[in-house]
């Protein structure tokens, strides 16, 4: 610890100019993040795709969104809304968005706590993928969920034996958001 | 007598038991005194004998007095004095007769007897004499001095004061000095010269106060001053410009007056050094010497009289530092050529006449109030003569911050304003001031709304070049263009006029240099090539260690100053904007509008790219070099595909088919183009599907899709009795196209059926329309329905009826009338073109209001309901661009969806999205 610090020292300005260096980087990637989201939200704008909306929280650095799905048809989430929170890293596009239930939801892939389990938001994220992709995956994840990995086991149960009890639990479990506050 | 002696005798026991005992020193030797006393002797003497001068010494005060008196009169007489003669002045005030010899006598005795014992029984003559004038004066002269010290100036008030009180003093010293004193020794005779004199000039000093003197000895300075100092003949000059420009007889005299001139611009045009250093001293002109010398006269006078020293040299203080200013802002305001020589003339009048008028006045007014000068040291020296100087400069400098503004705007005629500055700038209170008080003007004159971009453009440029010649660090420059490039960020048409200046031609139709004018900043592209040949030396700045004339950036430099590589004046304007994304896309947009034309070479375009194209990079200007390109690119695909398609007429040949060229642009790299839609005849999309395959044989995998709004077209109308050729655009030409018919008889159409049978919105038809009236093509028969003008008609009033009635004008329409008819009908049709596009804005206007209700959409849907406040916070946040609505617009907006059932109010005045 002593040694480093002596180091530092020593080094001061090769080490001030790296630590200058680092701030301005970080600072552009902050640019570039904030860019990225409002290129995105444009995207959503011009092209809405129907059934997903998502929008930045008021705290002004974009880094924050609610996004909302609502339940395709013929499946037991017809008809419902739910709310979802996407908080963006510092190096977005490179790691994903934590991505996580608002509303209340009743699915083999999600917690009581709201997090999801899906692949694209883990291990298989890309920079490629963006928000909107990421709820059109999420919107299909409510008619076909992964029941070999649930988080959930006894949806994913009931999703296989009893889709009228299932149903019951997803209505049962559903709250409108604007309800719980 | 016997009591009145012994009473006399009582009375000096009284006097001597209080006082000394009177003592005459040496019994009187001369004879006279002896007469004196043998006449004394008559009376009380011989009785008295321990007092035996007393009679001798009564008589010769009574002759004394008698002959010192002076009556008592007005000071009239003093007025008229020289009506009067001076003879019978002085017999007036009892001055004319000489001293008989007892008089004389009488003086010497009462004067040898007043010495030593002031305070002798009798009291000094001179006492009396003293209180006696005081007396004399307060009762003749006070009130009326008093009155004249209060009276409204006039020029000669104060130089018939000082006369007067002269001939007071005449009056009054002119005994003392002749008969008194000369009875005295010479160190006496000083002192009580001294005391009379202090004496006198209390009473003046009592009768006149000084404020009121004051202010009539100051004015007397200034208007001498602005004689002796060449601020009048200056001021005169300046009104007499414009004669001595048109009477050309009058420059001999001229010449001659010349010789000796204190103005600055016959000083810089005179031949030579030496005639410089001349100019202002050699062969002074009359005028100025005699105000000189009644001027040095009146102060000599004035000192006699006790209104004058110390006082007097604040006075004069305070005026020459007004008079500096006067002349400074006299001889220098508006002469702003260079190589400027301002200070080098500054210098030498303040050496060689501001110096010497204050030597002379010191010489006379320079002395203690008891009129002893101090000798050995002299009233001006040499360094104060250096500090006026400096003075000179710094009030020479706030003269030129003063005028800076206009400097700005003159440059570059103005160039030696500006190195006046310098001398001036050298001071960092100085820069400090300069910049503030310029930044204040440039608020008050320029930054308003009232002042076109272009201009507050050419103001910068102008000040981004003087600025560099004022301060080559650029930290002034730093200071004053902050305010300005705020304020241009804020206006939306900046780099669109910044833009259109680039790309401007600098060069006009006759090949001489285009002045700037109120619409475009031409001077802008003239810049840029010279800035690239500026570019080309090697500039490696604060990194050159070599550099010897390398300077450390000025004390008040901001810590963080950095003298920006882009301080040439593109560079200024092109960094006003955070990226350069916002100035390519209007490049694209200028460029686009240029490159759409129907021109032979774009040679001027190509240019301005490469040249910014060296400061950008290439990869900004990527899609502008592709635009370029595509529109080379397309005259030779044009030539193929038509080639191939056998659209190519030979020259001669008509077969009566349209020709028809086409510019390929590459749809990824142009910016959104907006042009109406219509439908274009069917001939001319027989044209283009033929031209589409060509292209598409041609260009595997890539497709046309034609943009009918753009382009134009050559039209060539056959009527009756004329064939009219003009180039008109595509929709004009489509419109004029359906009144077309086979047959010569007139076609009449409405608007409304144009409208829909060539799908164009109906204010852009009836724009064309007009146009067309505007031709004389068309004819506007009843509102909104048009035929065709077959035949002219001119010929025939009775067949213009309608014309005439609908355009107003009279029903006998000679020249000067379809002069006016086709005025106004292309007043019309511009309006209605104006209209068309507004129109058309007003659809990209909705257009992007519906992009916004997408974002309203998308933040109600997520956010819950929000009231109109935070609506337009998340507004400006989330859209990119900015919002550029109001409050109150958006709320309309609300409203309209309200009601469309879109939205809903909920508590507290949120909106919510309807389910």
């Amino acid at each position: 610890m002593d040694y480093t610090m002596e180091d530092t020292q020593n080094s001061a300005p090769n080490a001030h100019e790296a630590s200058k260096l680092g701030a301005s980087a970080q600072r552009n990637d902050t640019q570039g993040v904030t860019k990225r989201l409002q290129s995105e939200l444009m995207q959503l704008m011009v092209s809405p795709s129907p059934g997903i909306s998502a929008f930045p929280d008021a705290d002004g650095n974009l880094l924050s969104w609610t996004a909302t799905i609502t339940g395709p048809s013929e499946t037991p989430y017809e008809g419902l809304t739910f709310k979802l929170s996407f908080s963006f890293p510092n190096n977005y596009p490179y790691s994903p968005p934590t991505v996580l239930f608002k509303t209340p939801i009743y699915h083999p892939n999600v917690d009581f706590s709201g997090r999801i389990c899906l692949d694209i938001l883990r291990d298989k994220w890309s920079a490629v993928y963006n928000v909107q992709n990421v709820l059109l995956s999420l919107q299909s994840l409510l008619g076909e969920p992964n029941n070999a990995s649930p988080l959930n086991a006894q949806a994913a149960e009931l999703w296989d034996t009893d889709q009228d009890e299932y149903k019951r639990h997803v209505l049962a479990r559903h709250r409108d958001i604007e309800d719980i506050e | 007598m016997a009591p009145d002696s012994s009473i006399c005798a009582g009375r000096s026991h009284i006097f001597s038991s209080v006082f000394a005992p009177a003592s005459f020193g040496d019994p009187l030797p001369t004879r006279p005194l002896l007469a004196l006393k043998n006449a004394a002797d008559k009376s009380s003497l011989h009785h008295e004998s321990q007092l035996p001068h007393k009679a001798a010494w009564d008589r010769a005060w009574r002759l004394v007095i008698l002959f010192l008196t002076m009556p008592d009169a007005e000071f009239e007489p003093l007025v008229r004095v020289t009506e009067m003669g001076e003879a019978e002045f002085l017999r007036l005030w009892n001055r004319y007769k000489k001293p008989s010899k007892e008089t004389r006598d009488a003086f010497n005795y009462l004067a040898k007897g007043s010495l030593g014992d002031a305070g002798s029984v009798y009291g000094s003559i001179f006492d009396w004499y003293e209180s006696e004038i005081r007396r004399h004066f307060m009762q003749n002269f006070k009130g009326t001095l008093h009155l004249g010290a209060y009276s409204p100036m006039r020029e000669s008030t104060l130089k018939l004061v000082v006369d007067c009180l002269l001939l007071m003093r005449r009056i009054y010293f002119s005994p003392l000095v002749e008969y008194m004193l000369p009875s005295l020794h010479g160190p006496e005779q000083e002192k009580v010269f001294m005391r009379f004199q202090c004496s006198f000039y209390s009473m003046v000093g009592y009768a006149m106060p000084w404020p009121q003197v004051a202010d009539k000895l100051a004015r007397q300075f200034i208007n001498s001053g602005h004689v002796i100092l060449g601020i009048k003949s200056l001021e005169e000059d300046e009104g007499e410009d414009d004669d001595h420009d048109s009477d050309g007889a009058d420059v001999d005299t001229m010449e001659v007056d010349k010789q000796y001139s204190m103005s600055y611009q016959d000083w810089r045009d005179a031949p030579s050094a030496e005639a410089r250093t001349r100019m202002m001293t050699d062969g002074e002109d009359s005028k100025v010497t005699t105000t000189r010398e009644d001027l040095l006269l009146l102060l000599n006078n004035l000192q006699l009289v006790g209104i004058c020293g110390e006082r007097a040299q604040s006075v004069f203080a305070g005026v020459m530092d007004s008079m500096l200013t006067e002349f400074i802002r006299a001889a220098y305001s508006g002469h702003w050529e260079g190589p400027s020589l301002v200070s080098l003339h500054l210098r030498q009048w303040i050496e060689d006449v501001f110096a010497q008028l204050v030597v002379q006045v010191l010489a006379v007014i320079n002395v203690s109030e008891y009129g002893v000068k101090e000798s050995g040291q002299l009233d001006v020296q040499l360094g104060d003569v250096e500090k006026w100087q400096e003075i000179g400069i710094a009030r020479l400098g706030a003269l030129r911050i003063g005028e800076l503004f206009d400097v700005i705007v003159e440059w570059p005629a103005s160039s030696g304003a500006i190195e006046d500055l310098r001398h001036f700038t050298t001071h960092p209170a100085a820069r400090h001031h300069l910049t503030h008080s310029f930044a204040a003007v440039l608020n008050r004159r320029l930054l308003h709304p009232g002042a076109s971009t272009v201009e507050i453009l050419q103001v910068y440029i102008s000040i981004i070049r003087s600025f560099n010649l004022l301060d080559p660090k650029g930290v002034l420059l730093d200071r004053i263009a902050r305010p300005i490039r705020r304020y241009l960020r804020d206006r939306d048409d900046t780099v669109k006029a910044i833009v259109g200046g680039l790309l401007a031609d600098p060069t006009d139709n006759d090949g001489r240099t285009a002045s700037s004018s109120s619409e475009t900043l031409v001077e802008l592209s003239a810049e840029l090539s010279k800035a690239h040949q500026n570019s080309l030396r090697a500039d490696t700045g604060e990194l050159d260690w070599d550099d010897m004339n390398w300077m450390p950036d000025p004390v008040d430099a901001a810590p963080d100053y950095r003298k920006s590589k882009s301080s040439d004046v593109i560079g200024s304007l092109i960094s006003l904007f955070e990226s350069k994304e916002t100035f390519v896309r209007e490049m694209q947009n200028m460029l686009a509008e240029r490159l759409l034309q129907k021109r032979a070479d774009f040679e001027q375009e190509m240019s301005v790219l490469e040249l910014l194209k060296l400061r950008f990079g290439d990869n900004a200007l990527q899609a502008c070099e592709v635009m370029l390109r595509d529109i080379f690119d397309s005259r030779r695909v044009d030539a193929v595909v038509r080639n191939d398609q056998g659209m190519v007429t030979s020259p001669g040949q008509d077969n009566g088919t349209p020709d028809l060229h086409a510019k390929i642009l590459s749809h990824f790299f142009w910016p959104e183009i907006q042009g109406q839609p219509f439908k274009v005849p069917e001939e001319i999309i027989q044209l283009q599907q033929r031209y589409s395959e060509g292209f598409e044989s041609l260009k595997q995998s890539r497709k046309l899709t034609w943009l009918h709004g753009l382009g134009q077209v050559t039209v060539e109308l056959d009527l009756e009795d004329r064939v009219f050729v003009e180039e008109v655009t595509t929709w004009q030409a489509t419109v004029i196209y359906s009144f077309n018919s086979p047959n010569n008889e007139s076609v009449t159409r409405t608007t409304a059926e144009l409208a829909s049978q060539l799908e164009m919105s109906a204010v852009l038809v009836r724009s064309a329309c007009l146009f067309w009236v505007s031709r004389r093509i068309l004819t506007e028969v009843q509102r909104d329905t048009f035929r065709v003008l077959e035949t002219l008609p001119t010929k025939d009033p009775a067949s213009d009826d309608n014309n005439a009635a609908l355009i107003g004008s009279s029903s006998n329409p000679s020249g000067a009338g379809d002069t006016s008819n086709a005025e106004t009908a292309a007043a019309n049709a511009a309006a209605a073109a104006a209209a068309a596009a507004r129109e058309s804005a007003e659809a990209a206007a909705m257009e992007k209001m519906n992009l916004y209700w997408q974002f309203i959409v998308g933040m109600l849907t997520n956010q819950g309901a929000m009231p109109l406040q935070r609506i337009v916070m998340m507004l400006k946040i989330a859209v990119p661009g900015g919002f550029p609505f109001s409050n109150e617009e958006l709320r309309e907006f609300l409203a309209g969806m309200v009601s469309r059932g879109k939205l809903e109010i909920v508590s507290g005045g949120n909106y919510k999205i309807v389910r």
